[in-house]
């Protein structure tokens, strides 16, 4: 199913004239150097393709012909390389190594060949073909663009004919010599391809996915067979899954289109880089990275923007999103080293994903500060429950589950809860993000009896919810007593209180009678006496829990956090009187 | 496959389910994805693993599917290398491999089929011996092997299904080119791919050698 959809995606994006998406044979490659020749094959000059300040500097893209795969062995790509494939020469610092020198040699012979092996009659080929023959490239070398060549990660080198715009490579004749060269094809081996059912010669080395976030940079494979303890049947590398040419061409080149760096189709989701995108021309396909990405500084309403677009009926009379039955996919992949797995797939329509996105948005709903953003991005949710907050620590499996949830409508991962509630103890700290998440996960739980709300709910009398309001009250008339103080009963308490209330409440009301006594404005200390004992009536009947269970330790963390904004909005509330 | 008698068994169906199911892909193979359904070449080894000999050969017609689709990803620590024979043997810590997995989780299927006599079949094999045989088996769980979904980790559980039929899940859709089966009559076994499609809960499989399936 994956393969099948990237590769009708691929027949969607290639059907557009100048989509610029690589027809078979060839691939887009950013080439940062250009050597320019004349029609005799006469060094010109060097050109430099490459834009932008400092580190960021980024190379033209050009189409060229697809790459050889290759690790320690000698292959030469046609008409590009690096300066040992194409210039024969060493890498600096290696030219005494006289193994590495013949190495790079034959290197370069098998550039030669390969150009040779065309057999097109072409101006620009033999051009080039002359400057190889001629093998002095000592103009080159002596070019003031030279060192800069040498010293750059990145210095693949193509040629050009002078008074051409394009490249060698991409002259028409070579384009020709390219496509029949595909066709005939390395072995006549023809099976069914189990991606389109077609007869086609099998693949034996698919093309590397490169952008998945973790995974090596040069690239890394979803079809791979590069263990000994993989391979079936006694059949090695490609022909353990026989995809044909025409499929792995289409489902590399959809993928890698989706994961480039300049992709819309993409967003970071944890460990796992996720793209989208439909059959057709969706609306979901523009919006969904902005309902779940971080928005960038300069717009910090781009999520409520997105929500805004999808589902604020049309003017125009179009049918609501909720009933397109455009086809819409989600893939999640993350990396193992040179291979990529797949984290998550879903398949379904326009209509379901935006349904189940609106139902996410309200479910993570949840009072909050009035500088806080209405809508957060699902990073900041995830990471609020990781370590350090950092993303490297969401647990792995975690992000790729959440999102299928989202996207499916399904209870949320039990990790989830037990993940939030295990930072929320560590920290002792209720924050925006995690409250309202611990929040969307309950609700989400009982779908059709909404026990958590949005904001305090006086009436809820589950004990853990009833605790957490009690243990929020209990730190405000501690913070009254002693303005100022550094560490409250939350960073000594927090933790028992939540999962074994029995050991810490008694102790803390018994504080809470030391601190009303302290406190100066006696009508205020009235107020408070007054709270607790609505909040105990519903609780201490059969004494404090000697623990409550992890739903009920996110309901704890729930009523903590609603209750605390409710002191504080009260608060404001009061001043303005 | 030319060595068909043309005695066919009657129709036998098959309730199968498990907690897990693995019907992996043979291009994602390696960090497993699972197929939506069950091929008829798991469904085969679960027959198999019930009842077989040289005389039969078992016949996958339909497969329903009795539980929704639902999914669940896992890493498990796995091998990477292969034991030659020449070596004393390998140490696992040195050659692990993290495999994700994407399985399916919590599946029931009914799956149709039929055996047919085989050119092996001696003097005293007969249809009816085997349809006993097999009916008997099913009905007590008694196995070769415990059957497995997709890949041996996932046991399955196994009843026959007489009188009313279970009714398969209310869903109809296109998946594609799946695994039929391998294709064992040549000199290296061949994979062979059918155009599956869930319809009202069931995929009809087509005969191993008729010309929708193709290798």
């Amino acid at each position: 199913m994956i393969l099948q959809a990237l590769t009708s995606y691929y027949g969607r994006i290639s059907a557009y004239d100048g989509s610029g998406v690589a027809p078979e044979g060839f691939e887009k490659k950013e080439i940062p150097f250009i050597i320019v020749l004349d029609h005799d094959g006469k060094f010109k000059g060097i050109d430099d393709t490459r834009s932008g300040e400092g580190k960021k500097k980024r190379a033209r893209e050009f189409l060229v012909p697809k790459g050889v795969k290759k690790s320690v062995n000698i292959a030469a790509n046609l008409l590009w390389g690096n300066p040992e494939y194409v210039l024969g020469r060493p890498r600096p610092g290696t030219e005494t190594d006289v193994k590495k020198v013949e190495k790079v040699k034959a290197r370069h012979a098998s550039f030669v060949e390969t150009i040779e092996s065309l057999d097109v009659d072409d101006s620009g080929v033999s051009a080039v073909l002359c400057f190889l023959r001629e093998d002095d490239f000592s103009s080159v070398f002596s070019h003031p663009s030279w060192p800069e060549i040498e010293k750059s990660g990145k210095n693949d080198i193509t040629f050009r004919l002078e008074g051409d715009t394009g490249l060698v490579c991409e002259r028409n004749e070579v384009k020709k010599a390219v496509a029949s060269m595909n066709k005939r094809g390395e072995d006549d081996r023809l099976q069914a391809c189990l991606v389109t059912g077609e007869m086609d010669s099998p693949t034996r080395l698919h093309t590397a996915i490169k952008g998945v976030w973790g995974a090596q940079s040069s690239g890394a494979n979803i079809v791979s067979f590069n263990l000994e303890a993989f391979n079936s049947y006694g059949k090695t590398q490609g022909f353990n899954a026989p995809v044909g040419k025409k499929a792995e061409h289409a489902y590399t080149t959809a993928l890698n289109r989706l994961l480039g760096r300049d992709s819309r189709r993409r967003i970071q989701v944890g460990d796992s880089s996720t793209i989208f995108w439909a059959d057709e021309n969706s609306v979901m396909e523009d919006v969904y990275a902005d309902l779940f990405g971080e928005p960038p500084k300069e717009n910090p309403e781009q999520i409520n923007q997105a929500i805004r677009v999808l589902f604020e009926s049309p003017r125009s009379g179009a049918p609501p999103i909720t009933e397109d039955y455009t086809r819409f996919y989600v893939l999640g992949l993350s990396p193992n080293a040179s291979r990529v797995a797949v984290r998550f797939w879903y398949a379904g329509t326009v209509g379901e994903v935006a349904t189940n996105i609106k139902q996410y948005f309200e479910d993570c709903a949840i009072v909050h500060g009035n500088k806080e953003p209405e809508h957060l991005s699902l990073f900041r949710l995830l990471v609020s429950t990781a370590l350090q907050r950092k993303s490297e620590n969401i647990q792995p499996n975690l992000s790729g589950e959440v999102m299928k949830s989202i996207l499916t409508g399904t209870p949320y991962p039990a990790t989830l809860l037990a993940s939030a509630v295990r930072r929320i103890r560590a920290e002792r700290e209720i924050t925006y993000p995690r409250a309202s998440l611990v929040k969307a996960v309950l609700v989400r739980n009982s779908r059709y009896e909404k026990e958590v709300g949005m904001a305090l709910d006086q009436n809820n009398t589950n004990v853990g919810y009833r605790l957490g309001r009690l243990f929020s009250v209990l730190e405000k008339v501690q913070e009254e007593a002693s303005p100022g103080i550094n560490a409250t009963i939350r960073d000594h308490f927090y933790g028992s209180a939540s999962s074994t209330p029995v050991t810490a409440f008694p102790y803390l009301m018994k504080l809470k009678n030391h601190h009303l006594a302290k406190l100066e404005n006696r009508g205020r200390a009235v107020n408070l006496e007054r709270l607790i004992g609505q909040i105990v009536e519903g609780v201490a009947s059969a004494g404090f829990p000697a623990h409550l269970s992890l739903q009920d330790q996110g309901r704890f963390a729930v009523g903590y956090y609603h209750q605390r904004q409710d002191l504080f909005t009260k608060k404001s509330t009061d001043e303005e009187e | 496959m030319n060595d068909r008698t043309g005695k066919q068994s009657q129709l036998f169906k098959l309730k199968v389910w498990g907690r897990n199911a693995c019907f992996t892909r043979p291009e994602m193979k390696v960090e497993r994805v699972s197929y939506d359904v069950m091929t008829p070449a798991a469904a085969r080894g679960v027959l198999e693993a019930i009842l077989w000999k040289p005389a039969i050969r078992w016949h996958i017609t339909q497969i329903d599917v009795l539980k929704p689709i639902k999914w669940e990803s896992v890493r498990r620590n796995e091998v990477g290398a292969v034991m030659s024979p020449r070596t004393s043997g390998l140490f696992i810590e040195d050659e692990r491999q993290q495999r994700a997995g994407l399985l399916l989780r919590d599946v029931a299927y009914n799956v149709h089929a039929y055996f047919e006599m085989t050119e092996w079949a001696g003097v005293v094999d007969n249809l009816a011996k085997f349809e006993e045989m097999f009916q008997r088996r099913a009905r007590k769980g008694q196995c070769f092997h415990r059957p497995y979904l997709g890949c041996r980790e996932f046991a399955a559980d196994f009843a026959p299904v007489n009188g009313d039929m279970p009714t398969p899940i209310d869903e109809s859709r296109n998946l594609g080119w799946i695994l039929y089966d391998m294709d064992f009559s040549g000199k290296e076994p061949m994979p062979r791919f059918f155009h599956a499609k869930l319809e009202k809960g069931s995929v009809k499989v087509p005969a191993f050698d008729s010309k929708e399936v193709r290798g």
